[in-house]
């Protein structure tokens, strides 16, 4: 990952590009619609954005809270006759499959203006028909009594003629497979790790993903300084490979930990590869509303399922070592260098309120990294701890159920005291056609320079 | 004499003294309220013989059918292939001794006889999504529901029984019934 030593305004613009080129996918799956036959606003107040029940069929394996045979709309195809598991371990346990093939569409199509700045201060703009932008190819089932799968494929358009297509998430998952019901829970494979629940672009109504919190690099010569060109992944990782224990306790209390592959070469970074492993864990409760389990005992929810009253508040953490991967630099004087994240910590907090049709959530975090600096021919030259700090809130309101608001402030102070702070601001609209068709139109603004900005509009179909 | 008996021989032979159990089995959280085995369950100093005709399943289209059977205890079933595949039955309850009748092929018909009371699970070797059940039950006095839960149990002499609904997926249900001509118990099932 090659990363030359930017100035704060070039680096944003690299950001803006960044958001014009990579706007995060985001996941409604009518596959499960099907299955149920039920609407999407089943389980989202908005797609992609997730409600309360939403939360729990997610968490439950992508199973209805307490669900039933007659829930299952498309019945699903025997693999073995449940009077087998008697026969178990003489007979291979007895299983089931998705009763249709599981595949969901999701398409994105933008008209982007994009204004910036370039290295000579010239102001630049740009207007393109990003049609389309991406499409996302989902799959997501059950698979017997336990296990259940999620999977996207994402191919892209991109303006410069690319089209690149990437397996975004795959990810098998086996639920409550011993222990109390929702308790514990395992995750295998690449997919959006938990100690994102709530903020990951994957369950966003906004159509650009928290940049400052998983697009930072924290790495330079003097510490990090700007977001990163590509990829991402060294503040906090947007996707994961790994392992992943999670559940639910006492209907509200959440938990997650994971192991996953760090920087390196399965993150296109060169070094040493993944010898390492990142860890990471969260613990959340919630307050009111309905459980995380999707119990709702002693609770009057309104019939309207985005609305609620409820806190969630939680806390999160990652650490992980980036020993061996070298990230080149070049000083002001053109020498050359590599820098190492030797270890890394990040930690914060996250909330979510909900009171009626407003959701207020932010998360703020703090990032340590011990970075290790060497000329080209491997002396050490330096070596020292960079700190930075991170947070973000969002508020998002159903005007009326087919037209949601939401206005996104974001704030890092990176470890380059030079660099200053970045402070975006991001500001939506969504008009929701039918429940699977959205209009979009977005705002992301530099409040560091007012020519550093993007408006995009955005037609978004599920299917 | 002539003149007289025959109404009394008349009056005996028309149900004043049997009548019938019906009503309805909701089974909660199935797609429908087929396949629960009403029944009356053993009466006290009352045996019952087991009936020398045998009973039949049929596999069909990979199917058991029907896919529950209840029987009395003694009856001997017969199992049917009808298909132009093999076919294999056996059973992983030990109240029908786990009983394994091999494979056989299309036209063909094995046979096993349920001495005991059981609700014996019916499994396929051959294709491991096919699952029936039998259920050996202590009288004759039993019906299986309609998918709308209906179900109708004739002939049952007057008094009070134990009658159960049984379910291969929901717990089973029980209520005291007293008969006297037609008689309504209906029965709600869930896990």
């Amino acid at each position: 990952m090659a990363k030359p030593h930017r100035t704060p305004a070039i680096s944003f613009m690299t950001c803006l590009l960044f958001v014009v080129l990579n706007t995060p996918s985001a996941s409604a799956i009518p596959a499960f619609a099907r299955k149920y036959q039920t609407s999407c606003q089943t389980c989202h107040i908005g797609f992609p954005k997730l409600n309360a029940f939403g939360e729990a069929f997610r968490l439950n394996g992508y199973r209805m809270p307490k669900e039933t045979e007659d829930q299952i709309k498309l019945k699903p195809v025997s693999l073995g006759a449940d009077a087998y598991k008697r026969m178990w371990p003489r007979a291979i346990y007895p299983s089931d499959l998705p009763g249709q093939i599981p595949f969901a569409l999701n398409v994105k199509m933008a008209s982007v203006y994009a204004s910036s700045i370039d290295d000579t201060g010239r102001h630049l703009t740009k207007n393109d028909f990003q049609f389309p932008q991406e499409a996302n190819l989902f799959a997501g089932g059950t698979l017997g009594e336990h296990m259940s799968f999620l999977s996207e494929v994402t191919w892209a358009e991109n303006p410069d003629g690319s089209s690149p297509t990437e397996l975004e998430r795959i990810h098998l998952q086996i639920g409550s497979f011993i222990g109390p019901e929702h308790l514990i829970n395992l995750k295998i494979g690449k997919f959006a790790a938990d100690f994102a629940d709530g903020f990951h672009e994957m369950w966003l109504s906004t159509n650009n993903g928290i940049d400052t919190l998983f697009h930072f690099n924290p790495i330079g010569l003097n510490g990090g300084a700007g977001l990163a060109d590509s990829g991402g992944g060294v503040s906090l990782p947007s996707n994961v490979k790994g392992i992943e224990l999670y559940g639910v306790g006492a209907h509200r209390f959440f938990y997650t930990v994971g192991a996953a592959n760090g920087l390196g070469v399965a993150n296109g970074n060169s070094g040493r590869g993944s010898a390492t492993k990142d860890v990471y864990a969260r613990v959340d409760y919630k307050l009111g509303g309905m459980a995380l389990d999707g119990d709702t005992t002693g609770v009057t929810l309104p019939p309207e399922n985005w609305r609620e009253r409820s806190f969630r508040v939680g806390v999160l953490g990652y650490h992980g070592s980036g020993k061996g991967t070298n990230f080149p630099f070049t000083d002001s004087a053109q020498n050359a260098f590599n820098v190492q994240d030797k270890n890394f910590t990040r930690g914060g907090v996250y909330a979510s309120w909900f009171f009626n049709d407003l959701n207020v959530f932010g998360v703020a975090l703090t990032g340590r990294d011990h970075l290790d600096t060497f000329e080209p021919g491997g002396t050490l030259t330096k070596s020292a701890n960079y700190r930075y700090r991170t947070w973000f809130l969002q508020s998002d309101y159903v005007i009326v159920p087919p037209l949601q608001a939401s206005l996104r402030y974001e704030n890092v102070s990176p470890p380059d005291r030079t660099a200053g702070s970045i402070r975006a601001l991001n500001a939506s609209l969504s008009y929701f056609v039918y429940v699977n068709v959205k209009g979009m139109v977005e705002y992301h603004r530099d409040l560091r320079n007012s020519k550093n900005y993007d408006l995009s509009t955005i037609l978004r179909f599920a299917f | 004499m002539t003149r007289v008996s025959i109404p009394v021989l008349l009056l005996l032979a028309i149900p004043a003294f049997a009548g019938d159990i019906h009503g309805k089995v909701i089974a909660k959280g199935m797609r429908d309220s087929s396949d629960a085995a009403v029944y009356v369950d053993s009466i006290p100093s009352k045996t019952f013989a087991p009936p020398t005709a045998h009973a039949r399943i049929d596999q069909k289209g990979l199917q058991f059918l029907p896919h529950v059977l209840p029987v009395v205890v003694g009856t001997t079933v017969d199992f049917l292939n009808s298909d132009s595949v093999l076919h294999n039955v056996f059973s992983p309850d030990a109240c029908a001794d786990h009983f394994d009748l091999g494979t056989w092929p299309q036209g063909q018909t094995k046979t096993f006889t349920f001495k005991k009371a059981c609700f014996a699970a019916l499994l396929c070797k051959v294709h491991p999504e096919m699952e029936g059940f039998v259920a050996a039950v202590p009288t004759p006095y039993f019906a299986v529901t309609s998918p709308n839960g209906s179900y109708q149990i004739n002939d049952v002499p007057d008094g009070t029984y134990t009658v159960k609904a049984w379910h291969p997926k929901l717990k089973t249900a029980t209520k005291s019934v007293t008969v006297k001509g037609a008689t309504e118990a209906n029965f709600t099932i869930a896990k």
